[in-house]
């Protein structure tokens, strides 16, 4: 039974993601790139309280980070899901005490949330590549579109775009991922410990 | 009796007794012809250990810098009325400063969160310049604070032109620190150490802001060639910036 999402100071904890990820701070970041803080706070939060409480929180902490960003990709799909099978694991099986573990479960995270950022841009590109095409197409046809051998339609897309995320995007996928994990077993341990027994005191 | 001798060796011994005086004379013909060549030589040797210290250079360095001020802020007067004499659209005038209470300049967004927002007159599109130019542009602005999508975030997407040899191109930012100015042309004549600057045929962005140097140029890529920009402003380091208030 869910009893964190019972209270609310418990619930506000996830006020620090938002301010964690406008902070940044310089020297927990690796090679420019910031830990996912939204997989630190939801992984011990979802082993603790469940898989539908999960993926609840994966839905608001995504929605408070997508209102960061410019419009786009969004986090919420990403979140949502891990949210739903990290408290799926919590309940089922073992419960989860080894910093390895902690670490391997939040690099598996950040890579299916990376990928999930990933898959979205990709699809994005393509609906608006196609778009560029047809309405070059059609201004060529009718003689509009600048006589220099070069279509700037496609030049013009934004956001990320195939060459993008197989070059720097590769790069934040795997920084990310990194030094998420590394941070996992100190953070998400302590978090795992506080959850456990503000949930059992409160069960009791 | 051989050839007539208009110099006698008895006649010359006098001058040969003068040859130091003589040696003088010619060192002082030779200094004379040189232009005083070896004598400012000299006197430059013997002096170093008191030529003007750094001390000296910073104050040169910093009136030279004032004058260029002046003159780049005469010069900018200039311009603004002969583009009003041409009805071109104008630089921007007003500016506001502001505080960057949030850098995010690795990772899948590249922004700045600035502490100041709507109720100090910031709106969405405005241009944002820090110390050496054009840094990106607003993205979203609240009352209190606004965003700045920067020139590397993969969403931006910039006209400009190559000062040297005014082609236009389109600066992409590509998610690493140096966006990637892609021209519109087969034939950019566009090489390493160009400076780019805001294009004036943007509608979005006040004209020939300094925005980066051409590091490299990709001639073979497809469709136009591709180059390689280094963005004059350190976005790692940047503290307070100025908005472009139209």
């Amino acid at each position: 039974m869910a009893v964190l999402s019972r209270q609310p100071w418990c619930v506000a904890t996830s006020l620090l993601v938002p301010l964690l990820t406008l902070a940044a701070p310089g020297w927990l970041r690796l090679a420019g790139v910031a830990p996912a803080w939204a997989v630190l706070w939801l992984l011990p939060w979802a082993l603790v309280d469940g898989s539908i409480s999960g993926g609840l929180a994966g839905l608001a902490v995504g929605l408070l980070l997508d209102a960061l960003h410019p419009s786009g990709a969004s986090l919420v799909p990403g979140l949502v899901l891990l949210g739903w099978w990290w408290g799926r694991i919590g309940r089922k099986g073992a419960p989860i005490q080894g910093t390895f573990n902690l670490a391997l479960l939040a690099l598996f995270g950040t890579l299916l949330l990376d990928l999930s950022l990933m898959i979205q841009w990709l699809l994005i590109s393509w609906r608006n590549h196609a778009a560029a095409l047809v309405l070059y197409e059609g201004s060529a046809a009718s003689g509009s579109v600048l006589d220099r051998g070069v279509n700037p339609a496609p030049l013009a897309l934004p956001g990320w775009h195939w060459d993008d995320l197989a070059g720097a995007g590769l790069q934040v996928l795997l920084a990310q991922t990194l030094v998420t994990a590394l941070l996992a077993p100190l953070l998400c341990s302590l978090q795992l410990l506080l959850w456990r027994q503000l949930g059992a005191a409160w069960r009791s | 009796m051989p050839a007539a001798r208009w110099l006698r060796w008895g006649q010359a011994r006098p001058l040969l007794q003068f040859w130091p005086w003589l040696l003088l004379l010619l060192g002082l013909m030779a200094v004379r012809f040189s232009k005083g060549s070896l004598v400012t030589d000299a006197y430059a040797l013997l002096t170093r250990p008191f030529w003007p210290g750094t001390a000296q250079g910073e104050w040169v360095r910093s009136a030279q810098g004032s004058g260029d001020q002046l003159r780049l802020r005469q010069l900018e007067r200039e311009n603004e009325r002969l583009r009003g004499l041409l009805q071109l659209p104008r630089a921007a005038g007003e500016r506001v400063e502001a505080p960057v209470i949030s850098r995010q300049t690795g990772g899948w967004w590249h922004q700045l969160v600035l502490g100041a927002g709507a109720l100090q007159g910031l709106r969405p599109g405005q241009a944002v310049i820090a110390p050496g130019g054009l840094v990106g542009r607003l993205s979203s602005v609240t009352p209190s604070t606004a965003t700045v999508s920067l020139l590397t975030d993969p969403t931006s997407r910039v006209g400009v032109w190559v000062g040297r040899t005014r082609r236009h191109a389109l600066l992409s930012g590509i998610g690493t620190s140096r966006p990637l100015l892609r021209f519109l042309e087969k034939d950019p004549q566009a090489r390493p150490g160009d400076v780019v600057y805001s294009s004036p045929a943007s509608t979005l962005l006040p004209p020939n802001l300094p925005v980066g140097v051409i590091q490299s140029i990709d001639e073979t890529a497809d469709p136009a060639p591709e180059a390689v920009v280094q963005l004059i402003a350190p976005l790692d380091a940047l503290d307070w910036v100025q908005v472009l208030v139209r």
